[in-house]
Order: structure tokens, then sequence, then C-alpha cells
């Protein structure tokens, strides 16, 4: 983005273009539920908000150069452990979910100590291979988290709530986490984990502690987890733990990669394009998954920097073709 | 112990390392070479035991030529992979898994569809029952074991022992200087495909005719794969068989020793503990990939 194409939109030196857009986009999705009535949509949504603050949080941890293999798992701990207290001590909601997230960040923030030693891919081999534990776990303890079939008997989070209170519920949930998440990146800590990611060297040499920061992301990514983990699992009132195994974990990372994991609102772009865009082809049924792993394939070799560069894309394909006219009228 | 169920055991053991070896070769060959975690290997595993299926009973074939013919047809789809999804984004660590899952979603999807989650068998490659005074063990075991063995023997003397396998060494140790040496690069890429998916789509009908088919056993096989080549260590041939072995007698001998279910368990956090304590697994060398 060169400046004098800023320099049309801004005012006192501040670029409004981004504000606005996600203003709009904000007030956009407030009065949704006006014109959306059909409860199946409405929990699309809801799903997408929840699976936003997982795939954010993912790329929290991904600054830093690590691919947290492990993430829907970690889902998968805050939402079992909200459940689980809800289930058997009868713990409300306000009280489990906070807790549950707390305790997800404090097993993140253990786990991301050993961890911490790994680098790159064998980071991502190990918790990948960490997150096919804990759904083990999940599935051998079966007196205590419904092993295979689920658990089920859960507080729901509102009582006697429509769909339309949900939705407002995550819609801020999401904004807050959002908000949050983005303070945390843009602080002097995202910096830091930005610098290791470039070279963990040179940044040791400054004085960041590598091992301290990225355990802080860890702990940062794993609580905002295992919030969305929380929140669903007293939203669902259904866990099961498949959806808490490598193929969701590979998805969440699809999102992240599709939506660009080079800026903060391409996570957001691919979630809400890979949930949303097969929901609207649903009466194509078994062929979805082919949609999906088209719009896969399409992104990788149209867009390297996913679906949030294609602005920037579009604007080099413009300039492209108009010198290649300017060329062509010179001649 | 009773010798039934030591026989029974060891013969687990046998089968299952040469299957993982089998199907570990090709994937740690694309992952030694080229930096790519290759997800789709186990969907081709899988997909290979169908063609198999397909010719041998919808066609009639007999199965050996059934399992060659989707050897050979899995090892051209591997050039088309490594041409057209691997080599564009070799460097790219995102990308290439992005692509990886793309395929497999495509081609797993693709099996849903046409044959359904319908359990089916290839028919059994040999008859009969070996016997030796109290053991027993039937001719399939035996003749899968051979075949696995004999394949992967094959496999590591191609490595080792000729030109074009000492080229994909010199590529797995460094590219760029292979390729100062004269080495076309992109001609051993392509074969390194060919032979691991081939090897692949072969270890797949075996084990379909030794258990049985569904769509989703590439998923689980893909998991055993990986954690064979963190077993055996990026850049090691020998270390893959080696670890195949570990990794099939912890596949036999922990469901006998605990429940289904704490067996798992501990077989994937052996594999943590391995991880953290010696990343670069038992055979190899220390991997940057960025």
């Amino acid at each position: 983005m060169s400046d004098n194409q800023l320099s049309k939109h801004t005012i006192g030196g501040r670029n409004l273009v981004k504000p606005s857009v996600y203003g709009g986009v904000v007030i956009i999705l407030a009065g949704l539920p006006l014109f959306i009535k059909s409860p199946y949509w409405l929990h699309v949504f809801i799903l997408t908000f929840i699976y936003i603050v997982v795939a954010v949080s993912f790329r929290t941890i991904a600054i830093s150069g690590q691919f947290h293999l492990a993430h829907a798992a970690f889902m998968g701990v805050g939402a079992y452990l909200a459940g689980m207290a809800s289930k058997w001590f009868g713990w409300p909601p306000w009280l489990t979910i906070p807790l549950a997230a707390l305790a997800t960040a404090g097993i993140g923030m253990l786990i991301g100590y050993p961890f911490a030693r790994l680098r790159a891919l064998y980071y991502a081999l190990g918790s990948l291979f960490f997150g096919l534990t804990i759904v083990n776990i999940i599935i051998a303890a079966k007196d205590w988290t419904g092993g295979w079939p689920g658990l089920t008997g859960i507080e729901p989070l509102i009582s006697n709530a429509s769909r339309i209170h949900y939705y407002y519920f995550f819609l801020g949930l999401t904004l807050l986490c959002l908000a949050a998440l983005y303070r945390f990146e843009f602080s002097r800590i995202g910096t830091s984990l930005k610098a290791i990611n470039q070279s963990y060297l040179v940044a040791s040499s400054v004085g960041i502690n590598e091992a301290f920061y990225r355990i802080l992301a860890m702990g940062v990514g794993c609580f905002f987890a295992g919030l969305a983990g929380a929140t669903y699992a007293h939203y669902n009132l259904l866990l099961s733990w498949t959806s808490f195994n490598l193929l969701a974990t590979l998805w969440i990372v699809m999102y992240v990669l599709i939506g660009g994991i080079g800026n903060f609102a391409g996570p957001i772009i691919g979630t809400a394009i890979l949930i949303m865009v097969p929901e609207f082809a649903r009466e194509l049924r078994e062929y979805v998954p082919f949609i999906s792993a088209a719009m896969l394939l399409i992104v990788i070799f149209v867009m390297p920097k996913g679906l949030a560069g294609l602005p920037h894309l579009v604007r080099s394909w413009i300039t492209k073709l108009s010198e290649r006219k300017m060329a062509g009228d010179a001649s | 112990m009773d010798p039934e169920l030591l026989v029974g055991t060891l013969s687990n053991v046998l089968i299952s390392s040469a299957m993982f070896t089998l199907a570990a070769l090709g994937f740690a060959f694309i992952f030694n070479m080229m930096g790519i975690l290759n997800l789709a290997h186990g969907a081709i595993y899988m997909i290979g035991g169908y063609v198999t299926y397909q010719f041998a009973v919808v066609f009639g074939l007999n199965p050996w030529a059934a399992i060659l013919i989707s050897a050979v047809i899995f090892a051209l789809f591997g050039i088309f992979l490594e041409k057209y999804c691997f080599r564009p984004f070799i460097g790219n660590f995102d990308f290439s898994v992005v692509v990886c899952v793309a395929v497999s979603v495509i081609l797993q999807q693709a099996v849903n569809i046409m044959v359904g989650t319908k359990i089916m068998s290839i028919p059994s490659l040999a008859e009969g029952i070996f016997r030796a005074g109290l053991v027993s063990v039937s001719y399939e075991r035996i003749t899968i074991f051979v075949i696995g063995g004999i394949l992967a023997g094959i496999v590591i003397c191609f490595v080792w022992k000729t030109k074009m396998g000492l080229q994909m060494q010199a590529v797995t140790q460094n590219r760029e200087a292979a390729s100062l040496q004269g080495i076309n690069v992109n001609r051993v890429y392509a074969i390194a495909c060919a032979i691991g998916s081939g090897l692949a789509a072969v270890a797949g009908s075996l084990m379909g005719a030794f258990t049985s088919l569904n769509p989703f056993m590439g998923d689980a096989m893909l998991l055993k794969v990986i954690m064979l080549v963190i077993l055996a260590g990026a850049g090691s041939t020998g270390g893959v068989v080696i670890g195949g072995v570990i990794l099939g007698a912890m596949n036999a001998v922990l469901p006998v020793l605990f429940s289904g279910e704490v067996a798992e368990v501990i077989y994937v956090a052996i594999i943590v503990v391995l991880l953290l304590s010696r990343p670069q697994g038992l055979f190899g060398h220390e991997f940057e990939i960025k």
C-alpha cells in the first residue's frame, strides 16, 4: 500500500478506511437477527463466532513462529472442564467458564515449558501428538468425560433463551476477545513474539527471553481457546471428542492459513468464509467437502497472502493492467 | 504366557512393523527431501486399497495383479502430486500443509461417495494355516510379512546402492549442493514421490487383504507414519526400518498389557516424551524447516 493511496482517506493523519470497514461489519452483524429468523442460520453464525476466537488465538501462538497443532484439543480441555464441572459439581456457567479458561491457560503454560525447547516443525509435531494424547485421555477417562458417545447433561448458559440471545452473547464475547487479542498482538509482548519469529538468535541477543515469551503466548492463546471451548460446551450442551481431534485442529489451521497468517483480520475472514460458504451449498450434501477443498486450492494457487491479501492483490492487478494499457497506448 | 498368545503377538509385531515401514518409507522420502509434511499420504494408502479392491473383486483380476496395477496407478499419481502440488510450495511450509489437506479431503470424500462406509475386504492372498507343534500361523500373515519385508528391503537397497538412490541421499543432505553437482533435483523428487505413493498403495492393499477396508483407515495410518518418522529422525532411511520395528512392537504389545484406550494414551505419550527428550529422533539429525 503506497502512501498516496492512503492519503485520500485520512483525517488528521489517521487512516480511516479500516476502522470504518470494521465498524460497518459490526453494525451489520448486530442488525442481522432482524432479517435472519432461521434458528439454523443463527446457529451457523454462533459457531462462526466461536471458531473465530479459536482461530485468532491460534494465530496469537503462531506469530512467534510456532504451529500449535493441539489447539482444538485445548479447546476441548476448556469444553470438557466446564462441562464436567457443570455436570458433576453443579457449578453455574458464570463460574465454570472463567475457571475452565484459566485452567486451560494454566495447562497450556505448564505444557509450554517443556515445549519451549522445540522449534518450528518439531514444535508442530510435538503439539500434534500432545493434542492426540489429550483426545485419547478424553476417550479413556469415560467415567468422567462420557468417552466415545460424548458428554451430556451440561447446564445451558442462559436458561430458556432463544438463539437470538445466544447470538448477541457470542457476538459480544467474540468482539471482546478480538479486542483483547488485538491489544496483545500490538503490545510490546506481541512485537517481541514477532521478533522471535524472525530470528530467535537475534531476538535473544537483544534481551528477549525466548522461552518466557513463548510460554506467555501459549498461556494467552490457550486461555482464549479454553474460553471458546467452555462457552461452546454451555451452548451446545453435548460434547463429543470428535470436535477436538486432529482433523478439527487441521481445519482451524486451514481457517488461519486461508485467511492469511500475516494479518490480524486473516483468521477472521478465513473462518467466516470456510464455515459460511459450505453452508450456502448444503443442498449438495456429500459434495460439500469438495467445495471446501476447491476453496483451499484456489486460495493457495492464486492468493499468496491469503484472503486478507485480496484487496492488495486486486489493486496490484489493476495497476498492472493499466500499466500494460499505457504501454500499449504509447507504442 | 501361553504359546498361542505369544505367537499371535509376535506375528502381529512382524506384520505391523512391515506395514508401518512400507507406508512410512514414502512419507520419509518426501519429508526428508522436500521438507513437506505429506498429510495426503494416509489418503493415498487408503485409496490404494480401494483401487486394488476394484480390480480384484469388481473386475475379477488376480489379487497380485490388482496390487501391481494399483501401485503403478499411484506411482503415476505421485508424480502428478509432486509436479503440481508439492513443487510449487517447496520452502512454503504453510501452503504445503494446505495443499496436502485439500488433496486428502478430495480423495477421502471421493471414496466416501463412491463406496460409502460399508466395510469390504480384498480376497485373501494365501489360504491355509501353517502348523508346527503347538503354534499355528495363517499363511496369509506369513505372505504379507514376507512381501512387506522384501519390498522394504528392495527400496532400502535402491537408496543405498543405486546411482538414483545416492542422488536421493545427496538431495536429502543438501539440495543446493546436489544441484551444483549436476543432479536433476526435480527428477529425484518425482521418483521419490512415485516410489512413496506406490509403496503406500501396496501397504494399503496388503492391509485391506489382511483386515478390511474403510474410508478412515488412512487417518490412523498417517498418525502412525508421522510417529515413525519422528522416531526414526529426519534424513535416515535405515532408521525408518528400525523405527518401524519399535512402533510395530508397541502397536502389538501395548494392547495386550493394557486395555485398548489406556494403551492408546501410553502409546502417544511415549512419542511426546521422545520428541521432548530427543527431537532429532533416534537416528536422524536436526532438521531446520521454516
